[in-house]
């Protein structure tokens, strides 16, 4: 294949016999050659050299281009094979140090834990909510990932989850899981406003007829907000769940390394410049979630446990209105309605630290526990890919790589950002290098991409540089996983105002073989 | 006086009747729920598709009158950029499918980019870049468009292959430096062109897998237009444009600061041009939230400089001066734009 076919003499002879001596001012009309062992061959106008490559080169390349053309490049699709993907970092399986590994298990179990509104063990959710438990949405390929291939929130009207509520349009039964947001709010008269950004989550599904929901069950309680209207008003955006294997070593990234780091990526030729989101509270940077907002793993629970769940927490420890029921849109709504408070009858907040529990572990507030999972999940290895049922070669995914770092793709997606600081967790998680494929810098994606929520400093525009690492098993692309073909994910890269569209460009600049070798690298992650 | 009474009263009741007509009229328009829960899916308003409304830090100037960096366009096949005097018929065939990302808050601006159109009929493709990097603000260890090739000759990454490193040489009769590199695995080749005006580097980089392609693009760049004062290593404005000098605001008699009132973590370079009595007679924020940029421009037009003159009279002069945190700690020394 092409990508393989590094040192031809072809190739030899355009690396070697460049010289600097032939270069003269261009206004002279005198142009470099890079080939000493071809003649100058002046040209009508008098003067401009223009350089012939040898016949064989010629027809070789030729060759290799129609090779290339004669098959379209395909998304290799995602990987089934096991790659062993949701384990915990090696120190913390050896149970280094002592009592870690219980942290892990038990914060898995608790991840995988069905929430209900009263009247069990889990109880808090509502009362709104997308989903009744981490692992429903982050689940793919192994709990901690991205949304599965059959959505469990597609069901939540029917199997009793949801059963007094509409099940929004764009929730499917094979499509992504997602949460709703809209960019504005609507004034009374449902028009949009413009001028008033909003972005908050609207939660999907309400507690409405749920028979643990006590006085919030009745179907005039809580309406869900209308996705319908905003769908109809384009004032609606899409996010899927991040994955969320390695996050411990992403945390533990010292700011002085990311700042160094990006000094390193300014110097690019592809227009590429970047910047972070930072925390309000103590200015650092910040690094999860899809525009960077989040801090750390345990702000990031937090807010999921609240804004997911609507489980109130000791970071969270109010329940939560929707935007436009909170003062801020059309409604004149001041807040949730009564009936719906304290559904659990336990007082807020719902999630809290348990001091009598034994083992250590259980002590934990579900928030703290959720955190030490995520933290304590190892990296997704890469593994092999297959490609129409056929395996491709090592040196396939070699050159994509290769490749994927001279176009430009790795100044954004940055294989290895810096390594980690010491740990006190365990010793998995410093001086580790973080092969994320990011730079957690957050980029302006263009209008294409925009989706008009700002959080933080990140624009309308911007969004963080989406870890790569996992790919390969990832089902749904992009924030609101708008498509599962990778080649659609590239070009939507590109559009007026984003940073990537002159790389996007550079790769369908290469032949049809090299984009493949790409594309496969991709899903080797 | 009791006319004038009835007059008035008439024309309370008009209003408060008009008033309750027109919340009668929205009330027939609305749905059972207003706002989020609007059942109305016959839309009264759209937000626009593919526009971002939503900026965050963003680019913006005191006037509208002032040419910007960023301010050059496509028109009739020639890209134009009134900011750095420079103009260039696109090839034949090319176009500019995208425009480029706002400034960043580093100081790099994309001016243009330009790919073939549908009537291009070469075998291999290529991209025409054009940028700029503000040297005022610039993290990169540059003092100038020269010294900032030669730092990227200098650390390429592994996959690219020099094949030609910085050289002298002239476009459109104005002195560039002449970088290219090439990436075997790819078989794409990148020429980089490179000079400076008005302290920015501006970078035109040819990319292609083509070479035939690329040296016929860059005979095609003499068809450029570019101010004199183009040079590698002394861009510095001068004639019709202010003189552009780093560290100038060191020359300040007085100033008073900004008051901000909402706390921000982003840089917020600025560039200012002063006249020639001494007073910030325009402000370019390269990337800045709108009420740092309020309270910026609220304190700037405070400030007051001791004049610049050349050849003892005095000339404007632009510099650039950093609020907020800068874009990166890693700096050079003593020869960057102030720091607030």
């Amino acid at each position: 294949m092409f990508g393989s076919v590094k040192c031809t003499p072809c190739c030899g002879e355009v690396k070697t016999a460049f010289s600097p001596l032939l270069l003269r001012d261009i206004d002279s009309r005198i142009f470099p050659t890079r080939y000493q062992s071809k003649p100058v061959e002046p040209t009508l106008q008098g003067g401009v050299v223009i350089k012939t490559a040898r016949l064989t080169s010629v027809l070789t390349l030729a060759v290799l281009f129609l090779g290339g053309m004669a098959l379209a490049q395909t998304d290799p699709g995602v990987q089934s094979g096991n790659r062993g993907t949701g384990a915990a970092l090696s120190s913390v399986t050896s149970n280094s140090p002592s009592g870690i590994l219980s942290f892990f298990t038990d914060g898995q179990a608790r991840f995988e834990e069905l929430e209900t509104v009263s009247g069990g063990n889990n109880v808090g959710l509502g009362p709104r909510f997308n989903s009744n438990q981490c692992s429903s949405c982050h689940a793919q390929p192994a709990i901690g990932g991205t949304g599965p291939a059959s959505n469990p929130q597609f069901q939540f009207t029917s199997d009793g989850v949801a059963p007094g509520n509409t099940m929004p349009s764009f929730i499917t039964a094979n499509g992504p899981t997602r949460e709703a947001r809209f960019p504005f709010y609507f004034n009374s008269n449902g028009s949009v406003n413009t001028s008033n950004p909003n972005g908050g989550v609207e939660d999907l599904f309400t507690v409405t007829g749920r028979t643990d929901a006590g006085t919030c069950s009745s179907s005039t309680a809580l309406p869900q907000p209308s996705f319908a209207a905003a769908i109809a008003a384009n004032n609606i955006i899409f996010r899927i769940p991040t994955p969320v294997f390695g996050a411990g070593l992403i945390e533990n990234l010292d700011d002085s390394t990311l700042l160094n780091n990006q000094v390193h990526n300014l110097n690019n030729n592809f227009g590429i410049s970047g910047t972070f989101n930072h925390n309000g509270n103590d200015g650092t940077i910040s690094r999860f979630g899809w525009k960077a907002q989040n801090k750390s793993l345990h702000i990031f629970a937090g807010e999921a446990y609240n804004v997911e769940m609507g489980i109130t927490n000791e970071l969270f420890p109010n329940e939560r209105p929707l935007p436009g029921e909170d003062g801020g849109g059309g409604t004149g709504e001041a807040g949730l309605v009564s009936t719906c408070l304290n559904l659990s009858g336990n007082g807020y907040p719902e999630d809290t630290s348990n001091p009598a529990a034994s083992p250590n572990s259980a002590v934990l507030d579900d928030v703290s526990a959720f955190a030490n999972f995520m933290r304590f999940l190892a990296p997704p290895p890469t593994g092999g890919v297959v490609l129409n049922g056929s395996s491709v070669s090592a040196a396939t995914i070699s050159a994509g790589s290769s490749l994927f770092n001279s176009i430009g793709c790795a100044v954004c997606h940055n294989p290895t950002p810096g390594t980690t600081q010491p740990s006190n967790f365990t010793s998995s998680l410093g001086k580790a290098p973080v092969n994320a494929f990011s730079d957690i810098e957050i980029h302006n994606m263009g209008n294409g991409l925009a989706d008009n929520v700002s959080q933080g400093s990140a624009g309308g525009g911007q969004f963080r540089t989406a870890p790569l690492w996992g790919l390969g098993q990832r089902i749904f692309l992009l924030h609101d996983g708008r498509t599962t073909n990778l080649v659609n994910a590239i070009q939507d890269h590109a559009s007026n105002g984003s940073e990537a569209s002159y790389v996007e460009e550079e790769f369908f600049n290469l032949s049809t073989t090299q984009q493949q070798e790409i594309l496969d690298f991709l899903r080797s992650l | 006086m009791r006319s004038r009474f009835w007059c008035c009263f008439m024309a309370l009741v008009v209003c408060s009747w008009m008033r309750a007509w027109g919340q009668s009229s929205k009330a027939q328009n609305a749905s059972t729920n207003g706002g989020d829960f609007s059942n109305n899916v016959q839309p009264l308003s759209k937000v626009p598709a593919g526009v971002l409304l939503v900026k965050g830090a963003w680019a913006s100037a005191s006037d509208s009158v002032t040419p910007l960096p960023e301010g050059g366009s496509v028109a009739n096949h020639v890209f134009t950029n009134q900011y750095f005097g420079m103009t260039y018929p696109l090839p034949a065939d090319w176009i500019e499918k995208y425009k480029g990302p706002p400034p960043s808050d580093s100081g790099r601006y994309v001016l243009a980019q330009l790919s073939p159109g549908e009537a291009f009929k070469g075998a291999d493709r290529g991209t025409i870049l054009i940028t700029a990097e503000d040297m005022l603000f610039t993290p990169l260890p540059a003092e100038n468009a020269l010294d900032l090739v030669k730092f990227s000759s200098q650390h390429l990454q592994a996959d690219y292959k020099v094949e030609m490193p910085p050289t002298p040489t002239k476009i459109a009769e104005r002195p560039f430096t002449f970088f290219a590199y090439w990436s075997p695995i790819a078989q794409l080749h990148w020429y980089v062109l490179a000079t400076e005006v008005r302290c920015h580097a501006i970078k035109i980089v040819l990319s292609s897998r083509d070479t035939k392609l690329l040296e016929n693009l860059t005979l095609d760049l003499n068809n450029m237009k570019l101010p004199a004062e183009a040079n590698p290593t002394a861009g510095m404005g001068g004639g019709d444009v202010p003189v552009c000098i780093k560290d100038y605001a060191e020359n300040i008699i007085s100033r008073v600061d900004p008051v901000f009132g909402e706390r921000h973590f982003n840089p917020a370079p600025v560039r200012i041009i002063i006249d020639k009595e001494g007073k910030v007679k325009h402000i370019h924020f390269l990337s800045a939230f709108p009420d740092q940029a309020k309270a910026i421009s609220d304190a700037l037009g405070q400030w007051k400089f001791k004049p610049y003159r050349a050849n003892g009279k005095p000339v404007e002069v632009e510099t650039g001066i950093m609020f907020g945190r800068p874009a990166s700690p890693v700096r050079r020394a003593g020869a960057n734009a102030a720091t607030e």
